[in-house]
């Protein structure tokens, strides 16, 4: 795991190594989604064209319609044909005739700014939150909050939603329950409540593990050597304790994007807001297989994504976790 | 871990530590919590009036009452009796959902301890891209085209696809918690001793090896159990997985949102369910790790 750093290779140049390493990686997993995606439209009930067409169509046209579609071609064919229409950034059409490239694109917006929103939220609380529990160890306050946080991941998102609209929303109109604002003022008063909700069991699931590392990190010699040198207070804090503790939020936020990814899906569907978690919940009741196609491997490149990011990130400030 | 006592004598009450009775007091709750579910779910209609699919279609959205303690739904249901049949349901499939990848990860795990450095390496870089992909979001991809299915054996139409789907996403973690554990139990004294001593590899490996691994992947069942739960109500509440119209409690809140200014109850009460056992659960699981750690 703690592989020497060879020679006098800078940050720079152990990142990049770990990033073309880590890019071939992606490149295999990619491959791998793909094939599982693919494997549902395969497995998915109905046929594409008959589900089109509707149920009236001659079976002229839908064979017609899936010679077009290619859906009469050998499978490894598909397969490549899908590859190939991927990598121009064809994910095909929508039951409604849609472009699911274009679906994507009015809808990514909400999706992200929830996203950003549950972590703004997210991160201060699970860095406090652990400090707090941290420099307690063992005491009453690091108990209640270790229950706490234990408790807080059974909390179903979507009944912390409802409970948000009809105790705060609901009587006080601060906040609007359905939609994204379009005005910054109106953006940012409706993405409150979602963010509110998503954070609580991110910050749960952050604050369980951030806690050892940040005891690791306080039982360390360098702080001991800092602090024997006088360093205290916040310049401790900031500087060797909150530095060394990046690394970890970073890793453990990238590990859990999946989960992330699951957990917008639940706050779209809990506020009504049109983003990607929405449209792939409607079109999986709809059968529309390429717009759930589109919708999954996206999030599926996100996760990768996010997880080599981390790594490489982590890697520049740290050259020390440089896997061999 | 103890020491020898002579007969007779007690343990002086100053050296018992301190966790063990915290763990015990967080185990005792949890159970209790997790008893009265059980014992509701058993005794399902005792303590309910009729079937939770009766409709009292004069009585629509009544408030709590003498007759309905928690009201009734937009169909007249009596609100507590599908309260207390969801038990059944959402207990049942997280039970089965973490108990066949308790099962089947654990052994993944222990051959992943015990074997070669390939078998290993191949097992471990399978679990990396499981860890690594949006397994929930497939989950809602796939259940979604391929609708719920038929029953199978005593499970009910959308029952099987959770089970299968719990156990691809968490078999990983009983096998890398088994796999740690493993390595480290194995190289411990007692089993060097054993295998000196001349016991038979299994023998070592079932009496020695695997019961002083298995303790921390107990305390994960129990969590598992409770977030087993958490993640079908919030399938069913997205529309997969069990059908709509169950009494389930995901599916129950859904049901309820659109009059969540007037009955408000016919939310908080499925969910307070959830949370409820789930929570009792940890504690279950969180008092075990306790002990286990004393």
């Amino acid at each position: 795991m703690f592989g020497t750093v060879k020679g006098r290779e800078g940050r720079f140049v152990v990142a990049m190594r770990v990033l073309l390493g880590r890019l071939f990686q992606l490149i295999l997993v990619l491959l791998a989604v793909t094939l599982v995606v693919f494997v549902l439209t395969q497995i998915a009930p109905g046929d594409a064209a008959r589900l089109r067409l509707g149920p009236r169509a001659s079976p002229e046209a839908v064979s017609e319609l899936r010679h077009q579609l290619g859906l009469d071609r050998g499978l490894p064919r598909q397969y490549l044909a899908y590859i190939i229409r991927v990598l121009h950034g064809d994910f095909g059409t929508s039951i409604d005739g849609q472009h699911v490239s274009s679906i994507i694109g009015q809808r990514i917006g909400d999706t992200l700014w929830l996203l950003l929103g549950t972590l703004m939220f997210a991160v201060p609380a699970a860095l406090i939150l652990a400090w707090t529990a941290a420099w307690f160890r063992d005491r009453t306050v690091d108990h209640a909050i270790r229950l706490g946080v234990l408790l807080a991941m059974f909390l179903p998102a979507f009944w912390v939603g409802f409970l948000l609209i009809r105790l705060v929303a609901m009587p006080t109109g601060w906040f609007p329950v359905a939609d994204l604002g379009s005005g910054p003022g109106d953006l940012i008063r409706s993405l409150v409540l979602p963010s509110v909700t998503g954070a609580i069991l991110l910050t749960a699931i952050l604050v369980r593990s951030l806690r050892s590392s940040l005891i690791d990190v306080l039982d360390s010699e360098y702080i001991a050597v800092a602090r024997s040198l006088g360093v205290g207070g916040s310049t401790l804090i900031v500087r060797h304790v909150l530095r060394n503790a990046v690394g970890p939020v970073l890793t453990l936020l990238a590990l859990n994007v999946g989960y992330l990814f699951f957990g917008v899906v639940i706050l779209e569907a809990t506020f009504n807001i049109p983003g990607l978690g929405s449209a792939l919940v409607e079109a999986s009741a709809k059968r529309d297989v390429y717009t759930v196609q589109g919708i999954t491997l996206l999030f599926a490149a996100g996760v990768v994504l996010a997880n080599i990011l981390g790594e490489t990130v982590v890697s520049m400030l740290d050259p020390r976790t440089v896997s061999t | 871990m103890t020491a020898t006592l002579k007969a007779g004598e007690e343990v002086p009450r100053t050296r018992q530590p301190r966790r063990r009775r915290r763990g015990d007091g967080k185990l005792a709750v949890g159970a209790v919590i997790v008893g009265l579910f059980v014992l509701a779910a058993i005794f399902a209609p005792l303590i309910t009036s009729g079937h939770p699919a009766d409709q009292d279609l004069l009585n629509r959205l009544a408030p709590p009452s003498q007759a309905h303690i928690l009201g009734t739904d937009q169909l007249g249901r009596d609100e507590w009796t599908r309260l207390v049949h969801a038990i059944r349901i959402d207990l049942r499939v997280a039970a089965l959902g973490s108990l066949i990848p308790a099962i089947l990860g654990s052994l993944i795990g222990i051959v992943a301890g015990l074997g070669n450095h390939w078998l290993d390496a191949a097992i471990m870089r399978t679990s990396d891209i499981v860890v690594s992909l949006p397994l929930f979001v497939f989950f809602i991809a796939l259940v979604g085209l391929l609708g719920p299915g038929t029953g199978f054996l005593f499970l009910d139409p959308g029952e099987l696809p959770l089970i299968i789907g719990f156990t691809v996403i968490s078999w990983v973690v009983y096998a890398r918690l088994l796999r740690s554990e493993v390595r480290r139990v194995r190289s411990m004294d007692y089993v060097r001793a054993a295998r000196l001593g001349g016991l038979p590899r299994w023998r070592v490996i079932t009496w020695h090896i695997v019961p002083n691994a298995i303790g921390q992947s107990i305390v994960y069942f129990f969590v598992d159990v409770g977030l087993a739960v958490v993640a079908i109500s919030t399938l069913s509440f997205l529309g997969v997985g069990i059908p709509i119209g169950t009494p389930e409690w995901g599916s129950m809140i859904q049901a309820g949102r659109n009059v969540i200014q007037t009955n408000w109850w016919l939310i908080a009460a499925p969910g307070a369910a959830i949370a409820l056992i789930g929570m009792g659960l940890a504690l279950i699981g969180d008092g075990l790790d306790d002990r286990i750690k004393s």
